[in-house]
């Protein structure tokens, strides 16, 4: 299974005064969810494209530092070697649709046919990747006739018939309804259980903190914190930094309500349960 | 039946015998269509090659969706047969007369002879484009050896149109809801419509970066050789029909060239 490594990783876009990654170092175990959090001009995009390498071969600019996936080094492997090892998928799902193929079955096997995979092999794949996201029953719709979650579901698919190790996510529900999200988001659940290494960006930190492991925290280009949850939410001032903690974690913070091991409730049915003890209580 | 979301192309699937075929034999029957209609350009064969697209056109159960498009080009075509009856330099036999103008049967003949050839490469080229997949097209053509990057594009240009009615549907929906308004006469329709072609070609720019990414990410740029999950077979019956096609045209070159060299 693979690791991913980061190592002193900095990166200016061309033209830039800042980097827009500056100097950050964290290591990701196999089978993790990592939720990747920050307000906006963060770095998230830009570490999330720099981690699947195509910071620094598709954007030119100044870049230093390594991003080391098991033992291939992502500014230098070839994009299309990288995939097999790791995939990413963007926010906008309509632009992730290859436009040439005219069903979902064939969209999947857009994929497998750039990267020379035997018919029989196809087959397997994207049956196994349309079983996993949910959309086998929609093999024969047209890509485009989709909705946002359908088609968001369908490019993780496209990536995942790859079968990389590590997959990872940028902002891939923040045009996509509070059902698509959801949809998304079980889907990405899933996925991890299944054994894949999952890395993703998103700003709704109730689902974050319902599904990740650990947080990593960027702010400016900077690696604010890279922890778990409870630490992330209980310890730092994230309206500081301009993102709000989940509704019902703020609650529990304005009633001083913490879990037994000292942090506040992170989660919905923790806090509904922490909460109602408090009342009680009183 | 798998019916595609209809505006995307002009491909509709109805299972027909022509829907079967190999798109390099279709491709090479429009090739044979137009290289006769040069070699050997007298109207007997041009109606030969348009019975015949016609003939396939019904086989194929197409022949109805090409109606629309055959009504576009009969307008240009009336132009035409007018223009070359009334104004053609050879003119001499005159057919008849209406007040000064007067129309001559060699303009005539030479009008319908052209109007012949353009209604056989358009009957030609529906086989093609009607009752092909445009993805199946291009990867047999990438698999005889026409690089993907160049057959992406031409897939992605056929493609590209209703894709781009849609975004501006989209956008147009989206300018609507702001109050712009958008039905009436002509001069309303274009006041409305000018500034909406910024915006759309805006967003499709944006899209393909992020596009572009996409296929980086998926393998596109891969250097291993592709292998297309729909492989077209050509069975032996095919491989006779593309032999003949490609004879057809050797033998009618020889007889052009028989009847210049006596």
């Amino acid at each position: 299974m693979a690791k991913l490594v980061v190592e002193n990783l900095k990166y200016r876009y061309p033209l830039a005064k800042n980097l827009a990654l500056n100097n950050l170092s964290f290591e990701v175990k196999n089978g993790e969810f990592i939720g990747m959090i920050g307000p906006n001009h963060a770095g998230k995009s830009t570490l999330c494209q720099a981690l699947v390498g195509l910071v620094p071969q598709f954007f030119r600019g100044a870049y230093g530092g390594r991003v080391m996936v098991d033992d291939m080094e992502a500014s230098k492997v070839p994009l299309s070697k990288l995939a097999s090892k790791i995939g990413i998928v963007f926010q906008n799902p309509f632009s992730q649709i290859s436009g040439v193929k005219l069903t979902v079955y064939e969209e999947v096997a857009f994929s497998l046919e750039n990267n020379g995979f035997s018919r029989s092999e196809m087959i397997d794949r994207i049956d196994w990747a349309l079983k996993l996201l949910n959309i086998e029953h929609y093999q024969d719709r047209n890509p485009l006739s989709l909705s946002g979650g359908q088609m968001q579901r369908l490019a993780i698919a496209s990536i995942i018939a790859l079968k990389p190790e590590i997959i990872v996510l940028d902002e891939p529900t923040s045009q996509l309804d509070p059902q698509g999200s959801e949809e998304v988001f079980k889907a990405v659940g899933n996925l991890c259980t299944q054994g894949l290494t999952v890395i993703i960006a998103e700003h709704k930190m109730e689902r974050i903190c319902k599904y990740a492991q650990k947080i990593l925290f960027l702010h400016q280009g900077h690696l604010v914190t890279f922890d778990t949850p409870y630490q992330v939410f209980s310890h730092f001032n994230l309206e500081g930094y301009g993102i709000n903690a989940p509704v019902f974690t703020n609650a529990c913070k304005k009633l001083e309500v913490k879990l037994n091991n000292g942090f506040y409730p992170i989660k919905l049915d923790e806090a509904y349960r922490k909460i109602g003890a408090y009342y009680e209580h009183r | 039946m798998v019916i595609y979301m209809g505006p995307m192309g002009l491909y509709q699937s109805n299972n027909s015998i022509l829907e079967k075929l190999n798109p390099i034999t279709k491709l090479l029957y429009i090739i044979t269509v137009i290289a006769l209609s040069i070699i050997i350009p007298a109207p007997q064969m041009n109606l030969a090659c348009l019975l015949a697209s016609v003939t396939l056109l019904i086989i194929g159960r197409v022949f109805w969706r090409l109606i629309p498009f055959i009504g576009i080009n009969i307008t240009v075509l009336i132009s035409i047969i007018v223009i070359q009856g009334l104004f053609m330099a050879g003119n001499k036999t005159l057919w008849f007369q209406i007040g000064s103008l007067r129309f001559y049967q060699e303009g005539l003949c030479y009008a319908l002879n052209l109007c012949l050839r353009v209604f056989n490469i358009l009957c030609a080229f529906a086989i093609l484009l009607l009752t092909t997949k445009p993805s199946d097209l291009i990867e047999s053509l990438v698999e005889k050896g026409l690089s993907p990057k160049l057959g992406y594009l031409l897939c992605a240009v056929l493609l590209i149109i209703p894709q781009l009615v849609a975004a501006m549907e989209r956008v147009m929906d989206s300018q609507r809801s702001r109050g712009l308004e958008t039905e009436g006469n002509m001069a309303v329709r274009i006041k409305a419509y000018l500034p909406l072609i910024v915006p759309v070609v805006l967003s499709s720019l944006i899209n393909i970066k992020e596009q572009s990414m996409a296929l980086e990410v998926r393998g596109f740029s891969s250097d291993l050789k592709k292998i297309f999950l729909n492989q077209q077979f050509s069975p032996f019956y095919e491989i006779l029909i593309q032999i003949g096609l490609l004879t057809t045209i050797t033998l009618a070159l020889l007889r052009r060239l028989f009847l210049w060299l006596s």
